[in-house]
């Protein structure tokens, strides 16, 4: 099997820009209006129940945030930096 | 079993670079460290961190009165949303900075800016190798141009129980995609479509 290569800096860079980009109002407002399909709907509720299940209380899923940004970081090219993070 | 030695808190003065040490001595805070007990014992090797204890964090802010919502992506993983996040975010009541300030300076979080800067520019940031991001707006407009008031949204806070005693709190679902609104972001829109299916499943 081919190992998962790492996408560069630079595809890195491309995509953060993307997702971190301010949409004008005119865009949020437009995108606000698209309804939740009935698909996107029912992955996402069992994506939350799937949670609630495996990590019942708040708690829980916070110290799984913990772990989950941990491995992240660790997984990650180039140096840490929380310039870089996903939210 | 013998239990964990204790461990304490000590300053770090000397092993920061000259300019870093300057900039927390300005802030008057200097980011602290896990004093170790000089034997290791298996519980107390070395290694890498800080003191942050998520738990004790959210116990000082609650014990200090400061009147603080847990917002951000966060707040989506402790409501049952599985999305990554590195740093907290918190609305905290324009008056309260003082008061969180000195909940979390413990922790070796140390504020970027004093009160009086932080409410002039409405955010600031308290850090050490953790990230508190604080929103001290008295209202924020979000994206699309709806003002949302801190005082109409903590009113309806939900609060969440994190450890025992220590309750968290966080906008109502409702309240949160409207904080999730002020970024106006291809990532904040994601993050809504979720909390609506969140919403859908919790129901009224």
């Amino acid at each position: 099997m081919k190992p998962l290569e790492t996408p560069s800096p630079e595809a890195l860079a491309r995509v953060r820009a993307l997702s971190e980009r301010r949409l004008t109002p005119e865009e949020f407002r437009a995108a606000l209006a698209v309804p939740l399909g009935e698909a996107e709907e029912g992955e996402s509720r069992s994506l939350i129940r799937w949670f609630r299940r495996r990590y019942p209380t708040p708690a829980d899923r916070l110290a799984w945030a913990r772990r989950a940004y941990r491995r992240w970081a660790a997984a990650r090219p180039g140096p840490s930096s929380r310039q870089t993070t996903p939210s | 079993m013998a239990p964990a030695p204790r461990v304490e808190a000590v300053t770090v003065g000397a092993s920061l670079p000259p300019p870093l040490l300057r900039t927390f001595a300005d802030r008057g805070c200097m980011p602290r460290q896990p004093k170790l007990p000089s034997t290791p014992t298996g519980y107390n090797v070395p290694v890498e961190g800080s003191l942050f204890e998520e738990a004790e964090f959210f116990r000082a802010i609650a014990d200090s009165g400061a009147r603080a919502l847990l917002i951000g992506r966060r707040a989506l993983i402790a409501l049952g949303i599985p999305v990554l996040t590195a740093d907290y975010d918190f609305w905290l009541h324009i008056d309260d900075i003082a008061a969180f300030n000195r909940a979390v300076e413990p922790m070796g979080l140390c504020p970027t800016h004093t009160p009086e800067e932080a409410r002039a520019r409405g955010r600031y940031v308290a850090e050490n190798d953790e990230r508190v991001d604080v929103l001290v707006a008295r209202s924020v407009p979000t994206a699309d141009g709806v003002r949302v008031a801190f005082e109409d949204v903590w009113p309806r806070r939900r609060g969440l129980a994190v450890a025992p005693g220590v309750v968290l709190p966080v906008p109502a679902t409702p309240d949160l995609i409207l904080t999730k609104r002020f970024g106006g972001r291809p990532k904040d829109l994601e993050d809504i479509r979720l909390l609506e299916a969140l919403g859908r499943e919790d129901g009224p």
